[in-house]
């Protein structure tokens, strides 16, 4: 870790969370009330395709048991996919965290006004690679690293590489 | 990136041949032949194996950053018989053509 310098500034870097009326018209727009529209109108119609098999399994149909399952799991995967672009949306419009975070020891004198998350060590290892060494998976493994560390709050599976 | 586009070309491809399998044999047998055999298996697997299909499109338009009617749009590629194979050599050429060379870069620290 590089010591902190004295004049950090950690309150001006705490994201202001976005106001409720600013998230809902970003969310209609032209564009969203399609998304939203469409999301209805495909779940509503996977779930009256889920009932359709429903009817015909209980009329007979053997086969039909496992479409009665396989209709409302769609439904389910496109309101899943309709909340997550709705996440996204949001979480675009709001400031991006910084780059560096905020070291609890540089608070000393103001307190912070947010609680950092507690976060993953990150380890470095002390012994310098060998000069020369090409070893391809270390060297993405370390880019993993860097990533990490440029993108605090990000998870795992959203490494793009 | 990689991982996740091998995993989609290979459901894509097992998807692809059970609706080909589907349409041009288990269609035909059972409503020319009255044989209903083939649709009942084939059918029910395809089914399953769709959502497979979905769950790694999913999975890799996340990791490469698709615009949602790009993704949906892969995704409907897989209903239709032929076009599912179209759709996998569109997307592994998109992505293996704008790839960067992987060069090694130091880590600070």
């Amino acid at each position: 870790m590089t010591p902190n310098p004295p004049h950090y500034d950690t309150v001006s870097e705490t994201p202001r969370p976005p106001g409720t009326l600013d998230a809902m018209k970003r969310l209609w727009t032209p564009a969203w009330i399609a998304r939203h529209v469409a999301m209805v109108v495909l779940v509503v119609g996977f779930l009256g395709l889920g009932w359709w098999q429903v009817t015909r399994a209980a009329g007979g149909n053997a086969l039909s048991y496992g479409y009665a399952i396989e209709w409302p799991v769609f439904a389910g995967f496109v309101v899943f996919v309709w909340w997550r672009e709705v996440r996204h949306t949001l979480r675009k419009g709001s400031p991006e965290p910084p780059a560096t975070p905020a070291p609890p020891a540089a608070a000393g004198s103001a307190p912070p006004t947010r609680t950092p998350g507690v976060r993953r060590p990150v380890r470095v290892t002390r012994r310098p690679a060998a000069a020369g060494a090409d070893d391809g998976d270390l060297a993405d493994y370390n880019r993993y690293l860097s990533w990490l560390n440029a993108n605090p709050g990000a998870r795992p599976g959203d490494y793009p590489g | 990136m990689g991982g996740a586009l091998t995993r989609y070309r290979v459901i894509a491809w097992i998807v692809g041949v059970a609706l080909v399998v589907l349409v041009l044999i288990g269609m035909p047998l059972k409503y020319l032949f009255d044989s209903p055999t083939v649709v009942a298996v084939v059918g029910t697997a395809h089914g399953w194996l769709y959502m497979l299909y979905l769950a790694a499109t999913f999975d890799l338009s996340r990791r490469v950053n698709w615009p949602l009617q790009r993704m949906l749009l892969v995704m409907l590629a897989g209903t239709v018989p032929f076009v599912s194979f179209y759709a996998e050599r569109r997307v592994s050429r998109w992505l293996t053509a704008g790839r960067q060379p992987r060069t090694p870069e130091p880590v600070a620290g």
